[in-house]
């Protein structure tokens, strides 16, 4: 579904990918470990079109994508949730979530997004009317997945999805990530060193230094030592 | 009982109020404008006082030069915000866009907008002479309340610009590009994860500004004339309401409008109306040493 080859990225004068090659089957979630400035979030923001400068290939559905306006990237079916989730402060839950439909291919299905959405996220149903700015940190970053989900994407990129949540939050949205594959989205996840991601992943990589230091499927990555050791935390 | 000065003076007095409700509400709008611009976009535009101007241009080209006789004003609105708007979207995307992409773009913005004011000053010297115009009022007569005088003129207008405020507030919050426009003023990096095109979201906020202070500029010139310098004085009055308000503030800006458009109309009564623009320079800066954020501004 997605195919990235040889992307190097760059962020002023420093290359942080170096010729990354990452390849994404529809209906999977993959992960990607590694520590924090490594390259992981500078590649999904390549993905999306929100990366500064940016060679290589990124083909999606086997069109080529990088060098794209990220609104025509968001209209193909790519969404992009940040890990600081980006939230417009002074509007609603609601008013964010219909912000979440802008593209033209999501505006068709906002109605019934929407009610997807709320039985999958009860907690913002109830707060619909809630201003964004005054939400706790967890029912932000719901906030954030559910608004990814109104552009009707099939391809969720999401960056640190944990990042300062507490453990059962953490443990609630990854269950709630589950179900959004389960439901038919393919999942593009990054993660820094949480342990038992890998057990929610169908394939794991680990980006080391800009490169790719480990590519396997689940199995095989909670066989490896060195990883269990340093990302899994085990 | 009342002697008959004193019902004269307050005869006066509400005159005065009723020409500062009047311009108050054209400086509301022109103010709502630039707080739009300055929001969205974090550019700030110095040729928007020749906007004023180009408003009432076209108009005076539709009424006085070609004798429109159908529709009155009506028609003019309807040819003339629609090229108002979209010379505004033009020259958003000619001049400011390719700015935007360059190093220290804000200052490059604010020259490039400078000289576009001087540029449209000259034109207008160029092509209409340096004589000012007169507009027609909207409707002719006056109200009588009374013994209380009320010219129809003073009231559209106010009706009017009021309009045009509520109209922009409705289009703000209702409509699927009036929401964009605020997501982008409250988290650009947001609104382009979600997929809002930010240079277009841009180019719109600018033509919308554009509509806002040219409508103002075919209100007021039928009290005012039409004299094609009058951009930079009225570039300085929108920026006073503005800072005044508190920059960012729409609300901030409505209130300052009005009691700038007062001030004006009682210090103009009293002193002449050359004193206007002292007097609210006092207010201003008296007004900032207090509250260097301005009425309500967030003073971030």
């Amino acid at each position: 579904m997605l195919k990235v080859t040889d992307l190097s990225a760059y962020y002023g004068e420093a290359q942080v990918l170096k010729k990354v090659s990452v390849t994404v089957e529809g209906g999977q979630v993959v992960v990607m470990l590694g520590p924090n400035g490594h390259g992981k979030s500078t590649l999904l923001k390549a993905i999306c079109g929100l990366a500064e400068k940016a060679d290589g290939r990124i083909t999606y559905r086997d069109q080529e994508i990088n060098g794209l306006a990220t609104d025509r990237i968001v209209n193909m079916g790519i969404t992009y949730i940040a890990e600081n989730r980006e939230l417009f402060p002074h509007m609603t839950v609601l008013e964010n979530l219909k912000l979440g439909a802008y593209p033209k291919n999501a505006r068709p299905h906002e109605k019934e997004n929407l009610e997807k959405i709320f039985s999958l996220f009860p907690r913002l149903r109830e707060r619909q009317k809630q201003v964004a700015s005054t939400m706790s940190g967890g029912e932000a970053k719901m906030l954030a997945v559910a608004r990814g989900l109104m552009s009707n994407a099939d391809f969720l990129c999401i960056d640190e999805p944990s990042l300062g949540l507490q453990p059962s939050l953490r443990a609630e949205l990854f269950s709630t990530i589950r179900e959004i594959n389960n439901q038919g989205k393919t999942i593009f996840l990054v993660e820094q060193n949480i342990p038992h991601i890998a057990e929610l992943a169908d394939k794991v990589y680990v980006m080391e230094e800009g490169h790719i230091s480990f590519e396997g499927d689940k199995e095989e990555a909670l066989g490896n030592e060195h990883l269990k050791e340093i990302f899994l935390g085990m | 009982m009342l002697s008959e000065d004193t019902i004269l003076m307050l005869y006066e007095i509400t005159d005065v109020i009723i020409a500062g409700l009047s311009t108050g509400s054209v400086y509301a709008l022109m103010a709502v404008g630039m707080t739009l611009v300055y929001g969205v976009t974090k550019a700030f535009n110095f040729a928007y006082g020749d906007f004023f101007n180009m408003g009432g241009y076209f108009a005076w080209i539709l009424i006085v030069g070609l004798g429109l006789q159908f529709g009155g004003y009506v028609t003019v609105l309807l040819i003339v915000v629609p090229v108002l708007f979209a010379v505004g979207y033009g020259l958003e995307k000619l001049l400011v866009a390719p700015l935007r992409t360059r190093e220290d773009w804000e200052n490059k913005v604010m020259m490039l907008t400078l000289g576009l004011a001087l540029f449209l000053t000259n034109l207008y010297m160029v092509v209409f002479g340096v004589r000012m115009k007169s507009l027609p009022p909207i409707l002719e007569g006056t109200l009588e309340v009374g013994q209380l005088v009320f010219a129809y003129q003073d009231i559209m207008i106010f009706v009017m610009s009021i309009s045009g405020i509520l109209a922009f507030g409705w289009m703000l919050n209702n409509t699927r590009t009036g929401m964009a426009v605020k997501a982008v003023a409250q988290n650009p990096v947001g609104a382009t994860i979600v997929g809002i095109p930010k240079e277009r979201i841009f180019a719109t906020t600018f033509a919308i500004s554009t509509v806002m202070v040219g409508f103002g500029g075919i209100l007021l010139s039928q009290k005012w004339f039409i004299n094609p310098n009058s951009g930079g004085t009225i570039m300085v009055k929108a920026w006073v309401v503005t800072a005044f308000g508190g920059m960012g503030s729409i609300r901030g800006g409505l209130y300052a409008a009005f009691i700038i458009g007062m001030l004006e109309a009682f210090v103009g009564w009293m002193f002449g109306m050359s004193y206007g623009i002292i007097a609210l320079f006092i207010l201003l800066l008296a007004t900032l040493v207090v509250r260097p954020q301005g009425l309500m501004g967030k003073g971030d």
